[in-house]
């Protein structure tokens, strides 16, 4: 395990620095002047352009993404054009926040869509199984832009038992995180149920029964158990698109997380800071995808490294 | 369970009597030698007030400067209040105000504003109280350019402050940065016990939640960041008032001189009489704009309202642009015209609205929305047809010398139409070079007369000062540039007595300044 581990996180380099590459090279081929945005109308050219030298701007892209590649060698990612403050710092604010809006989508992604998808497997063609499948549908189907004012609506503005946005204690996170959750769940109850289904019909799961265990035994320890790895993966995926920010949801209830500082940034042009939120979100996702590779691996032997197969 | 979480939220929460504003972007810089865009430019005239301030007339009135004289065109003295203090407590003298100004004009330090200053050739503080001021050209604005904000001498000397550090003589002072990018501001040492206890301006990026935020009672105020659709919604609710007054904010259509069409005067004026500009301040800006007939508001000193109109008249629009060879039998290709505009919604809308009407002329207006750095560079760079945006805080009407002088092309200045005419160079050369407030009332009605005769920019409206607050804040005093000072002698009533103002109705609130004619 701790091998895969390993190897993942080696072949996730050049994925990252590949993906900062990309997003250099486009940010600094879209129209748009960081400096312009940031002085506005008040400064005079030669002061624009002064400014420009100083951080910078006016070198080659290639001295510029030289510069930006030696940077990253030793750790230091630069400073905000806008607000002269080390982007390390700046994004590793806002890391937290994004952190507790995943794992807390996570939660409610899960707390839903495991029950829900175990429950239409295992009635499959009664009214639970239909219901779960229409609570899918309209999950997937409700955008959070809608979903996430309509929440405060219901439970900050009438009900007034909830805040309306902002992060604070637990209290702050139950909307946002029901916003991200619910269209999470939907997915992932479809695929649990799909997947069930489908060890369901397995021979290995006649012959557990054959064996007189219990329904529920069979169920949990048997078919849910091999029904699994494909929810790991889709559920990997899905929590390393979390950590990438959720702009959206983000912008609704003012989380300030790292997809709010990349559009900030995105807007203002703002390089530096930019190229650290794609690092941290290239990051988020590798390590994602590598921790429901080792959740797979443990579950299913087949997924693991040839070494380690007996 | 819902009432224990609730009984956590907010950690940590502003202390009883915080008033909490939210804006809509953070204010990033908070350094007044560098602040540039709005919001932080409102927060941070909180911590560091200047020499003078502009009054709601755009005249300059003392701040911690009590008075000052001009011994010759060239000299000023300023002589700063006697009890002048940092937040801190210590002492704010001329040495500090000197060292602020030298910072700026340092090129080393790149601040934004040193080319507004660029007129100073020298200054000094002969006495703790006095600060002298010497300039290179006679500058009938430079009392436009003393609002920036002074620091301590010490800090001044370095180079952009982060907000926790910014210091200066105003009623408040930074406590803390907030995640979001907002701010907690407390109350300066020695301030008046009336001063409220905190400010706290957060950031809530999206306009509903902006409202939603001012319903649950947890934001207490929000100042011209409100979509105008959701006016009506918070008139009708008891514990909010709307607050409609007078602006400054010039929003107005742009075209590019540099177009053969767009050259032509009639084809300008056209567009003008083309535009039903009350249809879209009644059915889009819900009347919280009012119809412009130049750059300057009507209660600006130097306005002049005997310009030439531009009323909506199809028909009249019509025969111009069929005079000027672009009428509805012309070619495709002619009566073809971008409009370049920014993503915001309401932009887009207004966009629509200009399309649907200019296309009532045979014009086929095409509408592009960029997102915002991208459209800037386009108009900096004389890359569009049509495109609408706004001044704000319009001060000395110097600013006219930016945006209408010949040689203030990008990247020069702000003439993005590339708008030449000798007589108006004249007129703003010689305005900007006068002492005399009545010659230069005089040479302004002219440049007035002027703009709205060649029209290279042709006047859509001002903006309103629309702020929705609480009706637990008391102290509200409408400011045309949306100045926030009040801020300093509001208070927030305790929710119990606030209940009782629940029953007055929501009509009597609203209050509406009518414009002077």
């Amino acid at each position: 395990m701790t091998r895969l581990a390993l190897r993942r996180t080696f072949l996730a380099l050049p994925t990252i620095v590949a993906a900062a590459t990309l997003v250099f090279l486009l940010v600094h081929v879209v129209p748009g002047d960081p400096v312009d945005v940031m002085l506005g109308e008040s400064a005079a050219s030669v002061d624009r352009e002064a400014l420009r030298h100083a951080l910078a701007l006016d070198r080659p892209l290639a001295a510029q993404y030289a510069r930006f590649l030696a940077g990253l060698a030793t750790g230091d990612l630069g400073r905000s054009l806008v607000s002269d403050r080390p982007v390390a710092r700046l994004v590793a604010e806002r890391l937290p926040a994004t952190l507790e809006l995943a794992f807390g989508a996570l939660a409610v992604a899960l707390a839903i869509a495991l029950p829900l998808g175990v429950a239409a497997a295992a009635r499959p063609g009664t009214w639970l199984d239909r219901g779960a499948v229409g609570f899918s549908l309209l999950g997937a189907a409700m955008p959070s832009f809608w979903l996430g004012p309509l929440l405060i609506i219901a439970f900050a503005i009438e009900l007034r038992i909830l805040p309306v946005s902002g992060r604070g204690g637990p209290a702050h996170l139950l909307l946002p995180a029901c916003t991200l959750g619910l269209g999470m769940a939907a997915i992932l109850t479809r695929m649990t149920r799909a997947s069930l289904l489908e060890c369901i019909g397995e021979d290995y799961v006649r012959t557990a029964r054959a064996k007189g265990l219990s329904r529920v035994t069979v169920l949990a320890r048997h078919a849910l158990a091999n029904a699994l790895a494909p929810v790991v993966t889709i559920l990997g995926l899905q929590f390393g698109a979390l950590l990438a920010g959720t702009v959206i949801t983000e912008t609704i209830f003012a989380w300030p997380g790292v997809g709010r500082l990349t559009v900030e940034a995105i807007q203002a042009r703002d390089y530096p800071v930019l190229q650290g939120c794609i690092l941290a979100i290239a990051a988020g996702f590798v390590i994602a995808s590598t921790l429901a590779d080792i959740v797979n691996a443990a579950l299913d032997p087949r997924t693991r490294p040839p070494s380690r197969r007996p | 369970m819902l009432c224990v979480l609730s009984c956590r939220t907010g950690a940590p929460p502003p202390p009883g009597g915080t008033i909490v504003v939210a804006l809509e972007s953070a204010p990033a810089v908070l350094d007044p030698r560098y602040a540039t865009d709005a919001n932080s430019s409102l927060v941070a005239a909180l911590l560091a007030p200047g020499l003078t301030r502009m009054d709601e007339h755009a005249e300059p009135v003392p701040a911690l400067a009590e008075s000052w004289v001009q011994t010759s065109p060239l000299d000023y003295a300023f002589a700063l209040r006697p009890d002048t203090r940092f937040a801190d407590g210590s002492p704010l003298t001329a040495a500090d105000v000197v060292a602020t100004y030298r910072s700026v004009l340092d090129p080393a330090l790149r601040s934004p504003k040193r080319e507004a200053l660029a007129a100073i050739a020298d200054l000094a503080a002969p006495d703790p109280r006095t600060v002298v001021v010497r300039l290179r050209t006679v500058t009938a604005s430079f009392l436009e350019t003393t609002n920036l904000g002074i620091l301590p001498a010490a800090l001044a000397r370095e180079g952009q402050l982060p907000p926790e550090r910014v210091l200066g003589g105003g009623p408040f002072r930074v406590q803390r940065g907030l995640s979001d990018g907002g701010v907690d501001l407390v109350p300066a040492a020695g301030v008046p016990a009336t001063t409220p206890p905190g400010l706290r301006f957060r950031v809530i990026p999206d306009g509903t939640v902006r409202a939603l935020e001012l319903a649950s009672g947890a934001v207490h105020l929000v100042q011209n960041a409100l979509e105008p659709d959701l006016l009506p919604w918070l008139r009708g609710r008891a514990d909010l008032a709307v607050e409609i007054s007078p602006g400054t904010t010039f929003q107005y259509l742009g075209m590019n001189l540099r177009d053969p069409r767009l050259a032509d005067v009639r084809v300008r004026r056209a567009l003008a009489y083309g535009l039903d500009r009350e249809a879209i301040v009644h059915g889009m800006l819900r009347d919280t704009a009012h119809v412009a007939s130049g750059l300057l508001p009507p209660s600006h000193w130097a306005y002049s309202g005997e310009v030439t109109r531009y009323p909506f008249d199809r028909a009249q629009a019509g025969a111009l642009l069929a005079e000027s060879g672009i009428g509805a039998d012309a070619a495709e290709a002619l009566r073809h015209l971008s409009y370049k505009t920014s993503t915001v919604e309401l932009r887009r809308r207004i966009a629509e609205a200009v399309q649907a009407q200019l296309g009532a002329l045979s014009l086929l207006v095409d509408v592009r929305s960029y997102e915002w750095a991208t459209f800037y560079a386009d108009v900096r760079r004389g890359d569009f047809e049509l495109y609408s945006l706004a001044w704000v805080g319009v001060g000395d009407p110097d600013v006219y010398y930016r945006i209408f002088h010949s040689r203030m092309v990008p990247p020069e200045g702000s003439n993005r139409a590339a708008y030449a005419n000798p007589r108006m160079d004249a007129l703003l050369e010689a305005a900007r070079a006068t002492l005399d407030p009545g010659t230069r009332v005089r040479l302004y009605a002219e440049v007035q007369r002027v703009a709205a005769d060649d029209l290279p920019v042709v006047p859509l409206w001002w903006a309103d000062n629309v702020v929705v607050h609480s009706r637990r804040l008391a102290g509200f005093v409408p400011a045309p540039d949306g100045d926030l000072r009040w801020l300093a002698s509001a208070h927030l009533e305790p929710a119990a007595r606030a209940a009782a103002t629940f029953d007055c109705s929501p009509r009597i609130a609203y209050c509406r300044v009518e414009h002077a004619p």
